[in-house]
C-alpha cells in the first residue's frame, strides 16, 4: 500500500517534466541552439569576405551596430510605435463593437478580421502599393483637393510604411481586445448606471481598465514584429525610411558581413526586451511581462 | 486586495498567458525557420541522391539548371529535352545575384551538392564564383562545341580569358527608362533625368548605378577604383537628399513604370522592351554620357555530378536557331552569332526585332556603354558599404 502511493507520489511528480519534454526539447533545438549559433556568430570575425567568420569576442561587431545604425534603430522604433498607436485607435472601437455590439454577427465580424489574413503577407504588402500609388483613388482624392501637389506622392514616405506596418498587423490588435472586452461582465456597466454614472466614465472607469491586459498583449503583438519588419520598408518606403530590419538584410545578403548582421540582431532584442519591460512596468502588469 | 482587483487581477494573468504569444510565435518562427533551413541543407542531397547518374545515359539522363525569372522561352525546354533526349529540370530560383550567392554559399563553401547542376549569374559574381571562391567547375568544351558561334565580343572577359569556366546566357543594358506620359518631354541625359519632377528610382545593384554616375562624372567603370568614384558617390548622395530620386528598386520598377507610379527609373533594356510592346509610353534611352553593359553567365557549381550534361545544355542554346527563340520571347542581346538570320527567317514581330537597338545594338550603341570592371576584394567593400550608406541601409 505504502509503496505504491510512494509510486503514485513520484509518478506524480515526473508528469510535469514529462509533459515538459517535448516542449522544452523543441525549444532547445530550434530556439537555444540558433539563439547560441547566432551569439557565436555576433562576436566572430572573418578574415576575409568570403572565408567563415571565426570565433574571436570580436566586440567591434557591437560598438559597429550601436554605433553606426543610431538613424535605422530609431526609426525602426518610431514607425513601430506610431503603427502600434495607430491600430490601437482602429481596433479599440472596432473590438468594441464587435464584443458588445456584434450580436449573432460577432463570429461574422471575427471572421471578416482574420480573412485578411489568408493572404500572404507579401501579397497583402503589395496590394497596399497598389492602394496608395500615384494611380490609386488615395491620392487622387488627396490631389484634388489640394493636400497633395500634382506631383507629390503617398509612396516612398514614412506615411506609406506606417500605414503598412498598422495595416498588416491590426488583426493581432484587434483580437487580444475583443477577447478582453468580450469577458467583461456588463453588469457592471448596469451597476454604474444604477449608480448614476454617465456612459463615458462607465467606460473610463470599468470597461477600458478591464480591457487593459488586451491593449498590452495587443500592442506587444504588433509593437514587436513591426520593429523587426523589413518588408513594409523595402516595398514602400525609400532610402529614407529604412529600418533596422532593412540594414540587417543588406548585411546579411549584400555585404555578406554575418558577424555584424548578428550583432545587430542582438542588439535589436535587448532593446526590443526592454522597452517591452518598461511598458509592462507603466502599465502596470509587472506580474505578467 | 478588493474582489474587483482580484478579479483583474485574474483576468490580466489569463491575458499574460496571451502576452507571451509574441514571444512564443517568434520562438516558433525562428524554430521552424531552423527547421527549414535543416529541411534546405539535407534536401539538396536527397535530390542529389534521387539524380540519376549521368553515365546511365538513355531516357534517365536529367540536368537542373537555377535561371532568372521570364529569362527561358516558354516551348523551348521542351525542344530541348527533344532535341538531346535529356530531361530538364528548370527552376528560376535566382532574383538577385548577392541573394543567390548567400543562398548557396553554406552549402557550396563545404562542398555540399545545391541540387542543381549550373547557375547564371551576372559578370561581376561570376568572377567572385571563378576567381574568389572557386566554386565552379570548367564547362566541359567537348560537349559544347557551338561555342564557337559566341560573339567575339564576349570571348575574352577578364574574369575568365578563355570562357573555361562561363558562357553569356544573355547580354543586356542598364539605362534609363521613362513614362513620357509623366516626364512630358524626352528624356536624354542624366541631368534631366534627375530634374524630372514625379518619382524617379535607381537600381539597388550598385554596379548598375554607380556605374552610370560615374560615366556621368567623367571616371571609367571598366577601371573601377574607389577613389575615381567619389564625386559619382556625391552626385548620387546629392540627388538622393534633394529628393531628386525617390529611392532603390529591383525588378518591381516594371510594374510601377508600365502603371504611372513612377516616371523614370534606371533599367534593364530587355525588361523595358518587354513592356513597351504593351505600352508605347514607356521608353528606354541609353544617357548621353554613356549606360552599362553586362551579362548573365551560365557556370557549373563545382558540386554538380553532371558538367557534361549542363555543357550539353549550353550547346543547345548556342544553336543560332535555338538562341533565336529566346530572343524573340525575351527581347535581351543574344551572345550568339548568327540569331538576326534566325529572327528574319521567322519572320513577323521576330524579324522586326533586328532593328530594335536594345535587341541588336547598333556599334555606336555598343561604343557609348561600358561593362563595369572587376574589384578586388577591399575595393569591393569599399565601394558595397559606400552604397549601403547613401541607400540607407549603412
Amino acid at each position: 500500500m505504502i509503496q505504491r502511493d510512494d509510486q503514485g507520489r513520484k509518478r506524480a511528480r515526473a508528469a510535469p517534466w514529462l509533459l515538459l519534454g517535448p516542449g522544452m526539447l523543441f525549444l532547445f533545438l530550434f530556439f537555444f541552439f540558433p539563439l547560441y549559433t547566432l551569439l557565436e556568430m555576433s562576436l566572430s570575425a572573418s578574415p576575409s569576405r568570403f572565408a567563415s567568420p571565426v570565433f574571436t569576442w570580436e566586440w567591434a561587431n557591437y560598438s559597429e551596430a550601436l554605433t553606426q545604425y543610431g538613424e535605422q534603430f530609431s526609426r525602426s522604433f518610431l514607425y513601430a510605435t506610431l503603427a502600434t498607436l495607430a491600430a490601437l485607435a482602429i481596433a479599440y472601437p472596432l473590438a468594441y463593437v464587435i464584443a458588445f455590439r456584434g450580436g449573432r454577427y460577432k463570429n461574422v465580424l471575427l471572421g471578416m478580421v482574420i480573412v485578411p489574413f489568408f493572404t500572404n503577407f507579401l501579397i497583402r504588402t503589395l496590394a497596399w502599393k497598389t492602394i496608395v500609388g500615384d494611380q490609386g483613388m488615395v491620392v487622387d482624392m488627396l490631389r484634388t483637393v489640394g493636400i497633395l501637389g500634382e506631383h507629390e506622392s503617398l509612396l516612398r514616405r514614412p506615411i506609406a510604411v506606417i500605414g503598412g506596418l498598422t495595416y498588416n498587423f491590426l488583426p493581432f490588435m484587434v483580437l487580444p481586445i475583443y477577447v478582453s472586452l468580450e469577458k467583461i461582465d456588463t453588469r457592471l456597466v448596469d451597476a454604474a448606471r444604477d449608480l448614476y454614472s454617465t456612459t463615458w466614465r462607465a467606460f473610463r472607469k470599468i470597461v477600458f481598465p478591464l480591457s487593459l491586459p488586451g491593449v498590452f498583449a495587443g500592442s506587444l503583438l504588433v509593437f514587436i514584429p513591426a520593429a523587426g519588419d523589413f518588408v513594409n520598408a523595402y516595398y514602400l518606403g525609400s532610402t529614407k525610411t529604412t529600418m533596422i530590419g532593412n540594414v540587417v538584410q543588406n548585411q546579411f545578403l549584400v555585404q555578406v558581413d554575418y558577424p555584424v548582421a548578428a550583432a545587430l540582431s542582438f542588439v535589436f532584442m535587448a532593446i526590443v526586451m526592454v522597452i517591452v519591460a518598461v511598458y509592462s512596468k507603466l502599465l502596470g502588469t509587472e506580474d505578467i511581462a | 486586495m478588493t474582489d474587483r482587483q482580484a478579479m483583474i487581477r485574474t483576468e490580466a494573468l489569463r491575458l499574460a498567458r496571451m502576452a507571451g504569444t509574441p514571444r512564443w510565435s517568434r520562438r516558433q518562427f525562428l524554430g521552424r525557420s531552423a527547421a527549414l533551413l535543416g529541411v534546405a541543407a539535407v534536401g539538396p542531397a536527397i535530390l542529389a541522391a534521387c539524380g540519376s547518374d549521368e553515365s546511365s545515359g538513355g531516357s534517365g539522363k536529367s540536368v537542373t539548371v537555377s535561371n532568372w525569372v521570364d529569362y527561358m522561352a516558354p516551348k523551348s525546354p521542351k525542344a530541348f529535352t527533344d532535341g538531346t533526349g535529356i530531361e530538364l529540370k528548370y527552376k528560376e530560383d535566382i532574383n538577385d545575384n548577392n541573394e543567390y550567392f548567400a543562398k548557396v554559399k553554406p552549402n557550396l563553401s563545404k562542398g555540399e551538392s545545391i541540387g542543381t547542376d549550373a547557375f547564371v549569374l551576372t559578370d561581376w559574381m561570376a568572377n567572385r564564383m571563378i576567381n574568389q571562391v572557386k566554386w565552379v567547375q570548367q564547362l566541359d568544351d567537348a560537349k559544347f562545341p557551338n561555342k564557337a558561334n559566341m560573339r567575339v565580343t564576349l570571348q575574352k572577359p577578364p574574369f575568365d580569358p578563355t570562357r573555361a569556366y562561363s558562357a553569356p546566357w544573355q547580354s543586356g543594358l542598364t539605362g534609363i527608362a521613362y513614362n513620357i506620359k509623366e516626364t512630358g518631354k524626352e528624356i536624354r541625359t542624366l541631368d534631366e533625368f534627375l530634374a524630372i519632377e514625379g518619382s524617379t528610382t535607381v537600381l539597388a545593384e550598385m554596379r548598375d548605378t554607380v556605374g552610370i554616375f560615374m560615366l556621368a562624372t567623367g571616371a571609367d567603370p571598366s577601371v573601377p577604383t574607389h577613389a575615381d568614384s567619389l564625386p559619382a558617390f556625391d552626385k548620387l548622395q546629392k540627388a538622393i537628399d534633394d529628393g531628386s530620386i525617390g529611392g532603390t528598386n529591383g525588378n518591381e520598377y516594371v510594374n510601377d513604370l508600365a502603371s504611372g507610379n513612377l516616371a523614370a527609373a534606371f533599367a534593364w533594356s530587355g525588361d523595358v522592351a518587354q513592356i513597351s510592346r504593351d505600352n508605347a509610353d514607356v521608353r528606354f534611352m541609353i544617357p548621353e554620357s554613356g549606360g552599362m553593359l553586362w551579362s548573365d553567365n551560365l557556370m557549373i557549381p563545382s558540386t554538380s555530378e553532371k558538367p557534361g550534361l549542363a555543357s550539353e545544355f549550353i550547346n543547345f542554346f548556342y544553336d543560332p536557331v535555338n538562341a533565336a527563340v529566346l530572343t524573340n520571347y525575351i527581347q535581351y542581346i543574344a551572345p550568339v552569332d548568327g540569331v538576326e538570320d534566325e529572327l528574319i527567317k521567322m519572320g513577323g514581330s521576330a524579324a522586326k526585332l533586328v532593328d530594335d537597338p536594345l535587341v541588336v545594338p547598333t556599334a555606336e550603341l555598343l561604343a557609348n556603354v561600358k561593362i563595369f570592371g572587376g574589384l578586388d576584394e577591399e575595393e569591393e567593400v569599399q565601394f558595397d558599404e559606400h552604397f549601403a550608406n547613401i541607400t540607407g541601409t549603412g
